[in-house]
């Protein structure tokens, strides 16, 4: 099978041509079009946070929580910038999905849009492995298609960046019309952009993008929705993960070594039949030189500075 | 509104591509690009304790007044040993506060000749200086804020370019860095607006331009050397560049240079390091002064007119919600918004109302 050649060649970190990458986004487009806004997932469950382009990581990841074949997954966007891999983490992703639909559901991040990943790196990362912009337009192409979120047993809801005032219950998220570039603000945006903390009240945020919620927020979106926990990421934790307000809602960060540079552990979440969370944790590896496409021959466009 | 009163205090303009068009063509921006040109020529062929001698009076005020001032602010505000899960040190904000509570009275001391406009004019780039307070993040648009300091400074001719020039990079701009450094390290400021492993360095900028110029008339060292750690080691304290790489190694252990920071390995495949140089200066006009979502944080003041046509402050969203409120740490939600637009609480809703048809900047992340 094409897919699992692929697979195969990402976890070695080694390039995929422009022309499979097409075909690729094209058949998870199709596919994530069937979703619903807010997927129902069911236990036993992981819960994974921020990616970012560390493969290696991801791989550990797989590794330590079972592997795809084993273990349903819920990944909580943040797929993409920043680390050297975007391009192949994401693909791998979107490989698993498409090889087991049912065991990987994948939340759209702050990151996976246009606008952002032009900024934070995977605009360039394209640029430098392809020379050309034309994989970086197919995944944002399928980065529209991402959910917004997912209900494990009816009782944890799953987020990337948290709450919004524009949204008290699951059931207004399913009404949104997701498929387009995440709007500058409003529910789809808050949703991706927010972020927890002790305010008394909704509250700007310093991001310029979403708001900031408390406990009285996610006191009331947790009994509007008779559920009992909100698991999101979007905020590097040194620990891997932390819960706040009295259990209520958790970040999960699953990128260790932020950046080469942060020093963090990573987290992964299971939910267990009885709802019972267990915590992994686990270390960034250390990428070998002379593996993968550290070095890959091409057009490296930021070098035109220099010539 | 007329250009009188958008001078009173500095303003952040810039909000739109066709505001970054008028921007591009600017002459304000020519005549930063060109001092920044200025200070690196000057430096061509120096090592880092080849000063300028006499050093003039206001190099040593700023070194010994201002920013040795900037620096007892820092240990003024130890950070506790007790873990904490988020990444950026709250007590960062102190430091900041400290800074911007003292900033126009330090700015008169060090520098008496100025007048109380001058005086506020730089006191917003000094503050801007070391980062972000309510974010605890730093980019090279806060180093940015620096350089526009020390361009206004001499443009009300407290600095003389023909005197001080070398003596601006090599002894004000390396103290700069190294407070900026401790800042980093101490407070554990997020690297703002970071292309990750896909940018140049996950803060700074500047010290690579000034540092390829320094070394552009050398005769042994290549671009390459900062492949080899002995040569490294021997040549950080001597050179702004290898200093940067020396930094870079002693964060980043656990992979080599090529796979945290493919960028400074491309570069060094350059052969000359004046052609670095040359690079630098293309690569900070384009990817720094050109770039909206750096340059939307830019201010334009006195000493640097922001362009006629620019959209005006209140047709931005900030405008509307008063970026220093929120910038100044306000967690609870402003009282007074609903009185300046005539909506009531909760003013979230209101931000997000009353300015549906404005420009926004781009989030950080
Ligand atoms: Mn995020």
């Amino acid at each position: 099978m094409q897919i699992d050649r692929t697979i195969s060649l990402l976890k070695q970190g080694k390039h995929i041509t422009e022309d499979a990458v097409y075909a690729l986004c094209l058949k998870s487009q199709e596919l994530l079009m069937t979703e619903a806004n807010v997927t129902h997932v069911d236990t036993p469950v992981t819960i994974c946070g921020d990616i970012h382009g560390q493969l290696h990581d991801l791989l550990t990841l797989f590794d330590k929580s079972g592997g795809v074949e084993k273990t349903r997954y819920v990944f909580l966007g943040d797929f993409v910038d920043r680390g050297f891999y975007s391009l192949e983490s994401f693909l791998l992703l979107i490989c698993y999905k498409l090889k087991y639909p049912d065991r990987i559901t994948l939340i759209r991040g702050n990151h996976e849009t246009r606008q952002i990943t032009k900024v934070y790196g995977f605009y360039d990362e394209i640029m430098r492995k392809y020379g050309n912009s034309n994989v970086w337009r197919y995944c944002c192409e399928v980065f529209d298609y991402l959910s917004l979120g997912a209900i494990i047993n009816n009782n944890i809801f799953c987020v990337h960046g948290g709450l919004s005032p524009d949204v008290n219950t699951i059931e207004e998220i399913r009404a949104i019309d997701r498929k387009q570039e995440v709007p500058h603000e409003g529910a789809m945006c808050d949703l991706l952009w927010s972020d927890p903390d002790d305010v008394e009240k909704w509250s700007l945020s310093p991001r310029g993008a979403g708001f900031v919620f408390g406990q009285n927020e996610v006191n009331q979106f947790l009994h509007t929705n008779k559920v009992e926990l909100i698991a999101r990421a979007h905020q590097l934790v040194m620990e891997g993960y932390k819960e706040m307000f009295d259990g209520g809602l958790v970040t999960v960060w699953s990128a260790p070594n932020y950046c080469y540079r942060c020093g963090n552990v990573a987290a992964v979440l299971r939910i267990e039949d009885d709802l019972q969370r267990n915590y992994t944790i686990f270390d960034a590896v250390q990428p070998q030189d002379g593996v993968g496409n550290a070095i890959i021959p091409t057009k490296k466009s930021q070098m035109d500075y220099f010539l | 509104m007329s250009d009188e009163s958008q001078l009173n205090v500095p303003e952040k303009r810039l909000l739109t591509e066709d505001d970054m068009k008028l921007w591009k063509a600017s002459t304000t921006k020519q005549d930063l690009l060109s001092f920044i040109e200025m200070l690196a020529q000057s430096v061509k062929g120096h090592e880092n304790e080849q000063i300028e001698k006499p050093v003039s009076q206001a190099i040593t005020s700023t070194e010994t007044i201002l920013l040795t001032s900037v620096e007892k602010f820092i240990e003024n505000h130890p950070v506790p040993d007790n873990t904490k899960s988020r990444f950026g040190k709250i007590e960062f904000r102190d430091f900041y506060d400290d800074v911007q509570s003292h900033s126009i009275e330090l700015l008169k001391e060090t520098y008496p000749s100025l007048t109380d406009f001058q005086t506020t004019q730089l006191s917003t780039y000094l503050i801007e200086s070391w980062g972000n307070k309510r974010r605890i993040d730093y980019g090279s648009g806060h180093e940015l804020n620096f350089l526009c300091f020390l361009y206004g400074l001499t443009q009300y001719g407290v600095f003389s370019l023909e005197t001080d020039s070398v003596n601006l990079v090599l002894i004000i701009f390396i103290k700069y860095l190294n407070i900026m450094r401790i800042l980093e390290s101490k407070y554990w400021l997020e690297p703002a607006g970071s292309h990750g492993v896909w940018g140049l360095d996950d803060y700074h900028f500047l010290p690579f331009l000034f540092g390829a110029f320094q070394l552009a008339t050398h005769k042994h060292l290549k671009p390459m050397s900062i492949h080899n750690d002995e040569v490294v080691d021997m040549f950080k304290d001597k050179y702004l560049y290898f200093g940067c790489i020396s930094f870079i190694n002693s964060i980043k252990t656990s992979a080599s240079l090529r796979w945290h920071s493919p960028m400074l390995d491309d570069i060094s495949g350059v052969k000359k390091w004046s052609k670095v140089a040359e690079g630098m200066i293309k690569m900070y006009n384009a990817e720094v002064l050109s770039k909206l979502p750096i340059m939307q944080h830019f201010y334009f003041s006195d000493f640097l007119k922001c362009p006629d046509g620019v959209t005006l402050p209140h047709d931005s969203k900030e405008g509307n919600i008063h970026d220093e409120e929120l910038e100044e740490g306000l967690s609870h939600v402003h009282n007074t918004y609903g009185d300046c637009c005539g909506i009531k609480v909760p003013s979230a809703f209101a931000a997000s109302e009353a300015n549906k048809k404005t420009q926004r900047r781009i989030p950080f992340d």
